[in-house]
């Protein structure tokens, strides 16, 4: 009796935590091809790679939740990576003296500039009582529209670094970008899981109408979710232009698909309602531990992206086979 | 009278406005730039929209019937690949051509059958599916050229490229005889109106017997269909093949079908309104370079019409829909 007891929390807790042995059994296939994978150095690698499409796979998880999703964000990065650049590479960034001062000022315009396109992705989102299928296509408009304007900002010519060290620089090295993206996780599962705002996304993820009916503010929450999801993508599109000192107007292609893969692999349903941050981070270290270890194997970059595609196949429908048969425990 | 006259034709505005709208565009264009409402030119519209519009069909029928693929793309550049491929080691015959392209059809169907088959038993969502195919096949097809792009010189080809009857290129024939075809399979067919039936309502349709799980597998093995006589159809055209052809396919076809009017949501629409949403997308694109802006304005401008034409349409949709709502709830 207490043996079968014992054995259903196992099954329950690899259910509710099969990715981290997923990342378990990747860990230790890689340290036997090569163990310097092991190094502590090489995980904090891992993370700080990891770190800037995690942050927008946290913003990515949010609207998903809520029953939307985002394919402006690529365009997004790309757009506040110029803008950033614009600002720093200015007579004020490059002058010794002023650099830390135009740094937060670009930092902030960054956030800013993402946080303005969640607004208008969610406003026209709330003023349609849009769902999933039509945030795609809005989303995807939005995506052609900011990739014009980021291609427009700067003609299309590559940006690169003028400004002198300084707190910019920093901010996308060293262990800083790693901090910033789990202090991100950490409020945004906080903010959806003890507060008011999280209840009803998920709520309104779950069950649009049931959710009007009870008295929620949906467009409001509409507008709120797809505003963080946005200024996600800014920090992002901040992060990248300080780690890589460079800006182009298609910096940020594809991150949008990425996301959706850490996304999904995390376990959050694309029918929204489900999932959360923490489970959204070990989809993106599963993701980034994955890149790693394939590439520790010497497996190249073309064929990463089939063993990519049937990692989320199978992530996803491993996923979905055990929330049916834990329904259906429940059902007995 | 005359105020009834008035409102029957403002209805059939609001009916299509986007086709009141597109010729308004076209005429203004027309002045701007009289080249443009040539007859050559509108050809060549023809001519490329054949390609993406054939792939459009598909989509549509898959959007009817309530699943969509975001692999297309991916589908689309393995065809190209693999038919000039398979063009360059068999195509010296008639018989050689031929079978070359049922082979590369063969494939692309195979991949379709795949993420038939992981979305109907796997019970994974389309979006995740045909993300998960988009990468391996993407992936398969640079591990299969290295990223090089593969050409081929075949006279069959290019005389199917090139050559026109009655003034009017091959593959705009092609793409009239698929309209038909997809026109008459999905109206006057039992199978048809079994794809509205499974998009509409699903657990309705299994009920009244409609094999839903076969019809959500056959979408995407008709998908993979589409896919591989677009590639043909495009190396046709362009005699090569590469990965940097038709990254945007998929998602140009998931526009074209809701800028033609049907909803996402499944259950309803028409592949002939498709055939307006693909010319409607051409028109612009191909205008919009007559107009002499800078490339990115272009961009600029096709999002801002999507946009547009799509928040008009969920608006008055949804206006449409809350008004009978309110009515039954207060009754």
């Amino acid at each position: 009796m207490e043996t079968g007891k014992k054995w259903i929390s196992f099954t329950i807790l690899l259910r509710e935590w099969g990715l981290i042995f997923g990342i378990v059994i990747v860990i230790i296939v890689a340290a036997f091809v090569n163990n310097q994978f092991l190094s502590g150095e090489n995980f904090a690698n891992i993370l700080r790679s990891v770190s800037t499409v995690g942050i927008a796979s946290v913003g990515m998880a949010i609207v998903v939740i809520g029953g939307t999703m985002d394919l402006s964000i690529g365009s997004t990065i790309s757009l506040v990576g110029v803008v950033t650049m614009l600002i720093m590479n200015s007579p004020s960034g490059v002058d010794p003296a002023g650099t830390d001062l135009t740094a937060i000022i670009a930092i902030l315009a960054g956030v800013a500039i993402g946080a303005v396109v969640g607004l208008i992705n969610g406003g026209i989102l709330a003023a349609v009582n849009g769902r999933m299928g039509e945030s795609f296509i809005f989303t995807y408009a939005m995506q052609i529209i900011i990739g014009a304007v980021a291609f427009a900002v700067v003609q299309g010519k590559f940006q690169s670094a003028k400004y002198p060290n300084g707190l910019f620089k920093s901010m996308g090295i060293g262990i800083t970008p790693i901090i910033i993206f789990l202090v991100i996780a950490i409020i945004m599962q906080v903010l959806l899981k003890r507060t008011g705002f999280g209840r009803n996304l998920y709520f309104l993820g779950a069950n649009m109408d049931a959710a009007k009916m009870a008295g929620i503010r949906i467009k409001t929450i509409r507008v709120i979710s797809n505003i963080l999801c946005g200024a996600c993508a800014g920090l992002t599109g901040v992060l990248i232009v300080s780690r890589v000192n460079s800006a182009s107007c298609l910096q940020g292609l594809g991150y949008e698909f990425d996301a959706m893969t850490c996304v999904a692999v995390g376990g959050v349903s694309l029918a929204g309602g489900t999932g959360s941050i923490a489970k959204t981070v070990l989809g993106v270290m599963v993701i980034g531990v994955l890149g790693t270890a394939l590439n520790v194997m010497g497996i190249g970059s073309n064929e990463q992206l089939i063993v990519r595609g049937a990692v989320i196949i199978t992530a996803v429908m491993l996923d979905g086979f055990n929330k049916r048969a834990k329904l259906k425990e429940v059902g007995h | 009278m005359a105020s009834k006259e008035n409102r029957s034709i403002s209805a059939a505005i609001l009916k299509q406005p986007i086709l009141v709208l597109i010729i308004l565009f076209i005429v203004v264009v027309g002045f701007v730039n009289p080249s443009f409402v040539s007859i050559a030119n509108l050809k060549n519209v023809l001519v490329d929209a054949s390609i993406y519009g054939v792939s459009a069909l598909a989509m549509t029928i898959a959007i009817i019937c309530g699943e969509f693929d975001l692999s297309l793309s991916s589908n689309f550049m393995w065809s190209q690949i693999f038919f000039c491929y398979l063009l360059n080691s068999w195509g010296n015959t008639y018989l050689g051509i031929l079978a070359a392209w049922l082979c590369m059809l063969l494939t692309c169907m195979f991949f379709g059958a795949l993420n038939g088959l992981i979305v109907v038993k796997g019970k994974v969502s389309s979006f995740i599916t045909t993300l998960g195919m988009m990468m391996m096949i993407k992936g398969l097809c640079l591990v299969f050229t290295d990223g090089q792009m593969v050409s081929t010189s075949n006279e069959f080809v290019k005389m199917m490229g090139k050559g026109t009857l009655f003034g009017f290129s091959y593959l705009t024939y092609i793409f009239i005889f698929m309209v038909l075809m997809a026109f008459y399979v999905m109206k006057y067919t039992r199978f048809g109106r079994s794809l509205y039936a499974t998009g509409g309502n699903y657990t309705a349709a299994q009920l009244s017997g409609i094999n839903v799980e076969f019809n959500k597998f056959i979408i995407f093995v008709i998908l993979g269909l589409a896919a591989g006589i677009s590639g043909s159809m495009f190396v046709c055209l362009m005699r090569a093949g590469s990965v940097l052809y038709g990254a945007d396919l998929s998602l140009t076809c998931v526009a074209a079908t809701v800028i033609g009017g049907t909803p996402l949501s499944g259950g309803k629409g028409s592949v002939l309104r498709t055939v307006i949403g693909v010319l409607v997308i051409y028109v612009l694109y191909k205008s919009l370079a007559f107009l002499g802006l800078q490339g990115y304005f272009n961009t600029l401008i096709k999002g801002l019409a999507l946009l547009l034409v799509v928040t008009f349409d969920a608006y008055m949709s949804k206006t449409g829909k809350r008004g009978i709502n309110v009515g039954k709830r207060a009754q």
